[in-house]
């Protein structure tokens, strides 16, 4: 018998929604001991399903029909008081955002052990250093007195897991677990979670978008769009031998094939020498506060028509430092120097020229765009403000919007009317209005889907080779930064530890912290169909000994 | 626009709202077509109970009309209300951009300023100033847009502060936009939306700040309002209740009228809080 069983599971959405239900007709089965991943984009009803089997669904989501039954019992038709005595004890949750998830005026063993007093267990507080070092937590008995805003977001995310594995459940449903967390956390979480199903022979239903996280983890896969299951099926089937076409669209969008540039040898366009950046956090009236070193002493330095990628973990100083080359961050010392004049030594209006001369694009497609403009305004408002006509910027708007794939017709809309992949190219054409000659990109595809993810790669990659754009490209995914970057340097506490072109430091980093980066790339060892066609080609990266037609790789270290 | 009217209308109080102050101007429009003479001529004879054909809501000590008072009246407390807040939105709105948009020292500066103002009772600074500068109309709307400038200052302040590092303001820096452009193109038209609920309830508390001056008899003598309409049938009021009784029910109309419009373009402005409720 199996563990979990859902059958013909449809919810439906509120009246006036996209679509008719969340989720439509879903079945599936879990086995103890099993790990069972449904991975889908964004709103295809992936999360619903999870929290209809912990019966959390919002009350304006209704379930129409279908069943779910645990170890033989139908969880649906449980009342609530049945169904908390089920919820933590029989079933343990982790949920997304390991920041939020802990209540931040209660110390962390506390927290535990309260979970072992509602359901009754006894002996509570002596349990919770030994649960806390079941997930590998340093020194389990002065972490349980800690508070946990101390924590880190992969610290909290173990206590998280030590509070659903608490009553030991036999069925664990991870919500996106690791896609808040840095990518060696990830790997870190992955791995004991990994570890603990197979100590205590749980059944894990994990949910992710990402299929690398699925090469790393999963036993079977159910891929879903649009609240169907389209494919399911053992994890290498599907992986390597994608049937449906949607999952084979997916798997083709992952990141996968290493950027086949010839390294510029042009004239440089940027060059940082030097620059830091240091902030004072929390400093009042009195003084006092800390500094923290966001940039320090980083230098680069960046070719006509090459496309660098700034990689490394969020706090790493990747974004300051791009911010200081358009001067929305003031760098305290160092040059910037962009052809040949220093940036940094400018003041407001010097700046001005440069404007339109170097661009930005930013992450976040839902917070970049003024919600109050019509698109042509947004699109518009660069160049006239740098001088051009009104009439002859609003005229090329729609030349700008067939640029980045868009229908002229978007002219006239407003953000709020387009999805987050449309919103980036609007955000693209926003950039491109300015005939930039540099063009900052950052984290331009991480707020997006897999398959939309692609597409603005693609997108960005063609404008780059069509205008002759330089690119200076700030991610904190490897795989993105492969595929498009024709050169890496990593970063680490604001330095630069690494840097060179991307063969190079894909196949044979020097730097620890390059190598431990590269070793947490989850699914590296899955190479997707279309990557062992490109590594056949002499372009992936998983193999030791590849060719690449470079010039002298220079490398920065610091020790 | 149309989703806007719609998130409203699901608030009945906010409907309900609406309407009375609709009427209220009404009232105040047509209130010389309606009652053709001055509302402090005698019109028949002192301490008329209400029901008389010609004088539906009595009259007062001195024969006048309280139906034209009230009506007359309306003209003051809508005027003063309107007036006082749009003086109070300009100086808060500046002030309260630049602190935010600006940061640091001056942000600093403009702080305590605005707290200062806060620190003294409102209602006790606006007697002090109206009793410094003779009561008049002028000087009525400077001393309440003086004492209600603080909160708009603080509220637009909040709404720069986040606003500021959000990322399609980063980008307005990055297309080379000026100061003045970033404000007012960008920054301000998302601000607004806080700052129009706070509108509506500051028209009600000018409305109540003017009532308080007239009834202590700081009003502009030749103006006739509900305030002083109250504070000249206090004396009497065992004997002719409706002289203090009517103007009373207007004001308090009128504000909770303000009030329920103020809490339905909250939910409209704010869909995501209305349906938590």
């Amino acid at each position: 018998m199996s563990l979990l069983s859902v059958q013909d599971l449809t919810i439906a959405l509120p009246p006036g929604a996209d679509r008719p239900h969340a989720v439509a007709g879903v079945s599936f089965t879990l086995d103890p001991g099993e790990v069972l991943c449904i991975v889908g984009e964004s709103g295809s009803g992936k999360s619903l399903s999870a929290a209809a089997i912990m019966g959390l669904l919002p009350p304006v989501l209704r379930r129409e029909r279908g069943t779910i039954e645990f170890e033989g019992r139908d969880l649906l038709a449980l009342s609530q008081t049945e169904m908390r005595a089920f919820r933590g004890a029989r079933l343990g949750m982790i949920f997304q955002e390991p920041m939020t998830a802990l209540n931040p005026l209660m110390r962390v063993g506390d927290q535990i052990a309260e979970v072992l007093a509602v359901h009754n267990a006894g002996g509570a507080r002596d349990r919770v250093p030994e649960l806390l070092a079941a997930v590998n937590l340093p020194d389990p008995t002065r972490l349980a007195r800690a508070w946990p805003h101390l924590l880190s977001g992969g610290q909290r995310q173990r206590v998280m897991i030590a509070m659903a594995l608490a009553l030991e459940p036999t069925l664990l449903i991870a919500d996106e677990p690791t896609t808040a967390l840095d990518v060696t956390t990830q790997m870190q979480i992955l791995r004991l979670i990994k570890d603990i199903q197979q100590r205590r022979g749980m059944g894990v239903l994990f949910i992710t978008h990402d299929f690398g996280v699925v090469a790393e983890i999963a036993d079977r896969v159910a891929v879903m769009q649009e609240g169907r299951i389209v494919e399911a099926g053992g994890t290498t089937q599907v992986l390597d031998a994608p049937e449906h076409p949607y999952t084979r669209a997916l798997i083709a969008a992952v990141p996968h094939r290493m950027a086949a540039h010839i390294p510029a040898e042009g004239r440089p366009v940027l060059e940082v020498v030097g620059v830091r950046k240091t902030f004072r956090r929390g400093a009042g009236l009195f003084g006092g506060g800390t500094t923290v070193h966001a940039v320090a002493d980083a230098d680069f330095v960046l070719r006509k028509g090459e496309t660098l990628g700034l990689v490394g973990e969020s706090g790493s100083g990747k974004s300051t430092l791009a911010r200081c080359v358009v001067r929305l961050v003031q760098p305290d010392e160092g040059a910037i120097r962009f052809h040949d004049t220093n940036l940094a030594r400018l003041d407001r209006r010097g700046w001005k020229p440069f404007r339109k001369r170097i661009q930005m694009v930013f992450q976040d497609p839902f917070a970049s765009l003024n919600p109050r403009r019509r698109v042509s305004e947004i699109i518009a408002d660069g160049p006239i403000a740098a001088g051009t006509p009104r009439i002859e910027a609003l005229h090329r708007v729609g030349e700008l919007l067939s640029l980045v794939q868009l229908d002229p017709s978007a002219a006239d809309r407003f953000p709020h009317e387009f999805s987050g992949g449309q919103r980036q190219r609007i955000g693209i054409a926003r950039a491109l209005a300015m005939d930039p000659e540099l063009l900052i990109a950052d984290e331009p595809v991480s707020a997006l889907d897999v398959s939309v993810q692609a597409q603005v790669l693609d997108l960005l990659e063609e404008l780059r080779q069509r205008l002759g754009l330089t690119m200076l490209f700030i991610t904190h995914d490897l795989r993105v930064a492969a595929q498009i970057c024709s050169r890496i340097a990593v970063m680490q506490h604001g330095r630069i530890v690494e840097q060179g072109e991307t063969a190079q430091v894909f196949n044979t980093p020097r730097h620890p912290y390059t190598q431990s980066l590269l070793d947490s790339i989850p699914g590296r060892s899955w190479a997707s169909p279309v990557t062992s066609l490109s590594r056949a080609a002499g372009e992936g990266w998983g193999g030791g000994n590849v060719t690449t037609n470079t010039a002298q790789p220079h490398q920065v270290t610091n020790p | 626009m149309k989703l806007f009217l719609r998130a409203y209308a699901r608030n009945k109080g906010a409907i309900a709202g609406i309407i009375v102050v609709l009427l209220v101007c009404l009232i105040a429009a047509l209130a010389s077509w309606v009652f053709p003479y001055s509302p402090w001529d005698m019109q028949g004879a002192p301490f008329q109970p209400p029901g008389d054909p010609d004088l539906w809501l009595g009259s007062d000590s001195l024969g006048r009309d309280v139906a034209a008072g009230i009506a007359y009246g309306a003209r003051v407390s809508l005027l003063i209300g309107a007036v006082s807040t749009a003086a109070a939105l300009c100086l808060g709105v500046t002030l309260g951009a630049i602190a935010g948009y600006a940061s640091g020292a001056l942000d600093d500066a403009i702080m305590r300023f605005t707290e200062f103002f806060q620190t003294v009772p409102s209602f006790i600074l606006a007697i002090v100033l109206v009793a410094i500068f003779s009561p008049s109309l002028g000087s009525i709307v400077s001393a309440i847009a003086v004492v209600s400038w603080p909160p708009v200052t603080r509220v637009v302040r909040a709404e720069f502060l986040s606003l500021r590092s959000r990322e399609f303001v980063q980008a307005a820096e990055v297309l080379g936009h000026s100061h003045t452009t970033i404000i007012w193109r960008e920054i301000l038209p998302n601000a607004l939306a806080p700052v129009i609920v706070l509108a509506s309830l500051m028209v009600a508390n000018a409305i109540l700040l003017e009532s308080g001056l007239s009834f202590l008899g700081l009003g502009d003598p030749n103006l006739i309002s509900w305030g002083y309409m109250i504070g000249a049938g206090r004396s009497v009021i065992r004997l002719a209740w409706w002289m203090s009784v009517f103007p009373g029910l207007a004001i308090f109309l009128t504000v909770l009228a303000l009030n329920l419009v103020g809490e339905g373009l909250g939910d409209a402005l704010n869909p995501r809080l209305a349906r938590r409720r």
